[in-house]
């Protein structure tokens, strides 16, 4: 791939990457979110069009207009969210589509060939099982055996063992060597440097959409390749000075939740919060910090352990109840979740206390109180855009979440619960949202903070907690935190090397 | 790839367009109606002349429009206040029957004992309560059980059906009218539980709104106390944010669930008691011929031309309630008095379609548009 | 000819349950595919309407059922382009298209020159066979003394059957109403797998409504067909989606329609009208029992039913 270029709404998310794939290679791509490696791998398997740049198959310039077209030319890609037909048995998944089976299917012929792949790669599975009756981990099985049956010679795989268990993955890995030995090629992307280590042979980092290095995965210690990653060539302001500590107000003990596919997303996590303090939590997505808040904001069950909000123990109230107790809670989701997507700003800034004086008087709501408190707010947050009746999907994201911290810090508070408030955001919403969390702090609120970017955290928190598969793995102070061995130990790398 | 066209998505519909679009569909159905008549050799103005002469032209005309605009408004709210929520209850139609069930039943067994206002509203209420039941046989599996509502309600509709045909038609039900030996009919209520007409309570309103009774401000106070509980409570607060978005429901504090239970009983409440209205009121026994117009269908039109805005039902009902009132008299003059019908289903087809234009604009590539589209709003 | 009562109930039963069975077989196609149509019993009616006067003006059967077809298939087109194209509310379209269907029909039955509303149709189809084969007792009726239409539904139930479970166009079919977006990114193309099985439901649903006009009871009245396009939707949950068992279903429930006639030769009176209940009825068992949350998408409901599917949404 060469000189690729690829830009959303003006956003670089490709900036001029070069890439090469030798036949018979794994390689793998490390980078943080939003680095440009999953922009490159969908470039490459057809989903979108470079802006500019050239892919060249076998020396051969190639151009692709769909997934279709990619998978044609022998290039396919196994996303993190699986592209299979829950219902149909795995033989079906595999015959969907598929140029070359006949319009009569005949089920022998494709448990036949389901088998003979399967045998072929180490890779067994039942042709006759629904998907739904399959493992996670047999699911992205058949999503590898639907390239090998169309005869993939390039498979990419996107964080294929975010969602598999340690066994699972060692597994996957031993296929990956074995399809790499039958002289296929395979893009794996990672955040984990020891699976990088494990089973590639040649590694690229990705950083704010370019290449920073390539190199032979012998040659690349972890040290470097997390430096790589996080890159420390531009140097955040540390934090001004601390306030003052006070009592805990957000006390976490033991805390087990389990995920939506059911299994043990958090497993026995303990944090305390201070009036005043920045917590921050690092980690990659899906490593339990969802699980975490949720539970804290009331949304999920906790299947042991205790959440306690001013020293009262709230683990089983309602979430209404939690806000009244002071959970200012600024979710991931700003759309769909912090805000109701097709109510106007005015209504959303009312989100939280409409059932309380001013905005409810009597049985009815005080319509004034939800003009002139809206004005208000939205003049003081410098919400920009907002039209009356606009639902406020139609706001940029920069002003979602301004309307979103208006509410929740302009409620009765006392802790405030934040995951990625700056993701998607340009710089100078950015800056007034860290703004905004350092003024809580100074205002004597327990601020826990969840975030997979770690110079923000770096330069926020008070402590730093690290999440890996649901626990805390290490704690630092703001002093003594260096992105570098945050790195490690959020890609799973402990001194002894095992994950 | 060029296209010709594109689409996306409005932000604030104008309220121009809200307005054009409706009419828009009533103007096109009329022309396809016209279209079918002019086929069918009839003469396109005489008919709609006719119509419109019948539905609006005379003081009698006009109060059996609202007579017939009556259950219309309560079914349209009953569809209204379900889809809004996204609560799929198709099943107005039975829920107005067994509406129109127990309110004859509490009739039937109160007799003459019961003093006057105290059995109109025992009556009318009964139709509340049957109806909200019929719906809950649908709302409860679909809250504890998550049994697809669509279905269960429309089915429902045809075992109301045949249910209040059986206690006429196929059963010596106390429903039943004993003295009618020629054929059956349902029995006529007392006349204490008679919702009263306009006429009765001032003598000078009789010639100009004939037999319209109160049911008809019952259902216009409905209409508005649904639009001030939706629109001005912190319960209807909650209501709307849980219609728009569950997960943000859920985030502030919303008991989703319960919200949704709650929704579908209200619905089913509305169009019980147009059931139970109807025998209050104009019809004064379970009558199934006069039940069975396919109201409680024509309630989802009343709704999808009112975008679902409880005050909205008021007129558009009074137009659906013309049309419904106008037909019966085209056959005076040769034509079938199913064209009514069939104007209402095109009518809706259009609308329908007409949504799309409500939430999309459509443009040519090369012109600016002049706001953020959804999409750009959402990631910018 | 027939040997018993009970004979004759289970022909007449079948007679009664093929327009059913048309009607329901096109809406599973439908709603494999993901579309739901409420729209069955307006397909149908003008399908009747359309078949009957097909064969009042011009005698010709064939005709009749060539327009029926095509006549239900463009009612069909009308849903298809609101819920595929335009991506609106299903239900309410579907709803629209009934009660404009049933407008239409008797409107057409009624304004025209010559009413159709009250008239014989002058042609009708009859039992292909008389003597010979169909005298054979018990067998004889039940397999043989059928019309045309009945046995090309046997062939349909069968070959649909087939297409849908044997077949890779039918496994796309099953895939599009399922999940959408997996089978876009197997190259299928939603939006024309969609169209195509809402336009043939449509036209399966045309030609059993002409079933009950030209067959079944070959004369026009207004809305002849009672509650068939409503029961052939609940058959389609009751079957499960599958067309061998729409047929019987269908065939159990013609057989309901019949019952108390014979039921009151035996002395038995249960009334007409609580027998008219039971599709319905059972169809509501049927979802609780078997069709409630996860399971219903086990049992063959199509997980994407009812939901409009945008390419750029995903």
């Amino acid at each position: 791939m060469r000189g690729i270029n690829k830009s959303f709404y003006g956003v670089k998310a490709n900036d001029d990457v070069d890439f090469d794939l030798g036949v018979g290679e794994v390689h793998a791509l490390l980078g943080e979110n939003g680095a440009g490696k999953s922009t490159m791998c969908s470039v490459l398997a057809g989903l979108y069009r470079p802006d500019s740049g050239e892919i060249l198959l076998d020396g051969e310039p190639v151009a692709f207009g769909s997934p279709k077209d990619a998978l044609a030319a022998g290039v396919g890609m196994v996303y993190q969210h699986f592209r299979l037909v829950m219902n149909f048995t795995v033989a079906e998944n595999l015959a969907l589509g598929h140029p070359d089976v006949p319009t009569r299917l005949s089920e022998k012929d494709l448990v036949a060939k389901a088998h003979e792949l399967g045998d072929r790669y180490d890779f067994p599975v039942d042709p006759n099982a629904y998907v739904w009756q399959l493992s996670v981990g047999q699911q992205q099985r058949v999503e590898i055996l639907k390239l090998l049956y169309r005869e993939a010679r390039v498979l990419i795989l996107d964080e294929p063992t975010a969602v598999l268990t340690p066994q699972e993955g060692e597994a996957l890995f031993r296929t990956m060597r074995l399809m790499a030995e039958d002289g296929r090629s395979l893009i794996f992307v990672s955040h984990k440097l020891n699976e990088v280590k494990a089973v590639s042979d040649r590694v690229t980092v990705f950083r704010d959409g370019r290449v920073v290095g390539s190199a032979d995965t012998v040659d690349a210690t972890p040290k470097d390749l997390a430096r790589m990653m996080v890159g420390r060539d531009l140097d955040l302001p540390k934090r001004s000075g601390s306030a003052d500590r006070g009592a805990v107000v957000l006390s976490v003990r033991d805390l087990a939740v389990n995920d939506d596919r059911g299994l043990e997303g958090l497993r026995g996590v303990s944090i305390d919060i201070r009036q005043g303090e920045v917590v921050g939590i690092a980690g990659v997505a899906g490593n339990g910090q969802r699980e975490l808040t949720h539970a804290i904001a009331g949304l999920r069950a906790p299947t042991a352990g205790t959440v306690e909000l001013g020293g009262k123990d709230v683990t089983s109230r309602t979430v209404a109840h939690r806000i009244d107790a002071g959970l200012a809670y600024v979710p991931q989701s700003r759309l769909g979740v912090g805000l109701a997507s097709g109510l106007t700003a005015e209504e959303n800034l009312a989100l939280k206390g409409y059932r309380k004086p001013p905005y409810a008087k009597g049985r009815l709501l005080d319509q004034d109180v939800f003009k002139s408190r809206g004005d208000k707010l939205i003049d003081d947050f410098d919400v920009r855009g907002v039209r009356p009746g606009l639902p406020v999907r139609l706001l940029s994201g920069g002003n979602l979440q301004k309307v979103l911290f208006a509410r929740e810090v302009s409620q009765d508070h006392i802790v405030l619960m934040a995951r990625s408030p700056t993701r998607g955001l340009d710089v100078g919403a950015t800056e007034q949202v860290r703004n905004q969390i350092l003024a809580e702090r100074d205002a004597g609120i327990g601020v826990l903070l969840v975030s997979e970017d770690l110079d923000e955290l770096l330069s926020l928190s008070d402590r730093i907690l690290v999440f890996y598969e649901g626990k805390v793995v290490g704690e630092f102070s703001a002093e003594e935190a260096t992105p570098e061995e945050i790195g490690l130990l959020m890609a799973g790398h402990t001194e002894e090397g095992a994950a | 790839m060029t296209r010709r066209f594109i689409v996306e998505p409005r932000g604030v519909a104008d309220s121009w367009v809200k307005l054009a679009v409706p009419v828009a569909s009533v103007v096109a159905a009329l022309v396809l109606g016209a279209i079918f008549l002019a086929i069918t050799g009839n003469s396109v103005i005489e008919v709609y002349a006719k119509m419109l002469k019948t539905a609006f032209g005379s003081w009698r005309g006009f109060s059996e429009t609202l007579v017939s605009a009556t259950p219309l408004i309560l079914t349209g709210l009953a569809a209204a206040v379900a889809f809004k929520m996204l609560v799929w209850n198709i099943g107005g139609e039975g829920q107005l029957l067994i509406g129109a069930v127990l309110a004859s039943g509490v009739a039937i067994m109160m007799g003459d004992n019961v003093p006057a206002v105290a059995a109109v509203v025992l009556v009318i209420s009964a139709g509340a309560v049957g109806g909200a039941l019929w719906a809950g046989i649908a709302a409860a599996p679909r809250v504890y059980l998550g049994t697809n509502e669509i279905i269960t309600t429309l089915m429902l509709n045809f075992i109301a059906i045949n249910l209040m045909n059986y206690l006429v038609f196929g059963s010596f039900s106390p429903w039943r009218d004993p003295d009618a030996t020629q054929f059956p009919q349902g029995r006529p209520i007392s006349d204490r539980a008679r919702l009263p007409e306009f006429g009765e309570l001032i003598p000078g309103l009789k010639s100009f709104l004939h037999r319209l009774d109160l049911g008809f401000v019952i259902a216009v106070v409905v209409a508005i106390l649904i639009w001030v509980v939706l629109f001005r409570t912190p319960w209807g607060f909650g209501y709307r944010v849980a219609g728009d978005s569950a997960g943000a429901a859920r985030y502030a504090g919303v008991k989703v669930s319960r919200t949704f239970f709650a929704t579908f009983l209200m619905s089913g409440a509305a169009a019980g008691l147009a059931g139970g209205i109807m025998v209050a009121g104009v019809l004064g026994k379970m009558d199934p011929r006069s039940l069975e117009l396919g109201l409680g269908f024509t309630g989802i039109i009343v709704a999808a031309l009112a975008r679902l805005n409880p005050v909205v039902v008021i007129p558009v009902a009074i137009l659906l309630g013309a049309l419904i009132n106008s037909g019966p008299a085209l056959q005076s003059i040769g034509v079938p008095s199913s064209t009514a019908v069939m104007l209402q289903g095109a009518i809706l087809i259009f609308a329908v379609a007409g949504e799309f234009l409500i939430r999309n604009r459509i443009r040519r590539p090369d012109a600016v548009p002049t706001e953020v589209s959804e999409a750009e709003g959402a990631t910018a | 000819m027939n040997e018993s009562a009970e004979i004759g109930l289970l022909v007449l039963a079948i007679a009664a349950g093929t327009p059913v069975v048309y009607a329901a077989v096109g809406e599973i196609l439908a709603e494999r595919a993901g579309v739901l149509n409420l729209g069955v019993q307006g397909m149908m009616l003008v399908g009747a309407v359309a078949g009957f006067w097909a064969v009042f003006t011009v005698e010709s059967l064939w005709l009749g059922v060539l327009l029926s077809l095509i006549v239900g298939a463009a009612a069909a087109a009308i849903h298809a382009f609101n819920s595929i194209t335009l991506r609106v509310n299903q239900i309410v379209s579907g709803l629209a298209l009934t009660i404009f269907g049933t407008g239409l029909s008797t409107f057409i039955g009624r304004a025209g020159e010559t009413q159709l509303a009250g008239e014989p149709a002058p042609k009708s189809f009859e039992p292909l066979l008389t003597g010979g084969l169909a005298d054979i007792p018990l067998i004889g009726p039940l397999v043989f003394g059928h019309d045309i239409l009945v046995y090309l539904s046997w062939l349909l139930v069968a070959a649909t059957s087939y297409y849908i479970f044997r077949t890779k166009p039918g496994l796309a079919l099953r895939a599009v109403g399922e999940d959408p977006p997996s089978a876009e990114s197997a190259g299928i193309d939603v939006a024309k797998v969609r169209y195509i099985h809402v336009l043939v439901g449509g036209a399966l649903a045309g030609l059993g409504g002409a079933y009950i006009s030209l067959a079944l009871v070959p004369s026009w009245t207004d809305e002849p067909i009672g509650q068939a396009g409503w029961i052939a939707i609940a058959l389609v949950i009751l079957a499960s989606w599958r067309p061998w068992r729409a047929l019987f279903a269908a065939y159990l429930f013609g057989a309901a329609g019949q019952l108390n006639f014979y039921l009151q030769t035996q002395g038995v009176d249960i009334p007409s009208n609580l027998l008219a209940m039971l599709p319905f009825v059972l169809a509501i068992l049927a979802m609780l029992v078997l069709a409630s949350g996860e399971r219903a998408r086990k049992l063959g409901a199509p997980a994407a039913l009812a939901i409009p599917y945008s390419r750029e949404q995903r």
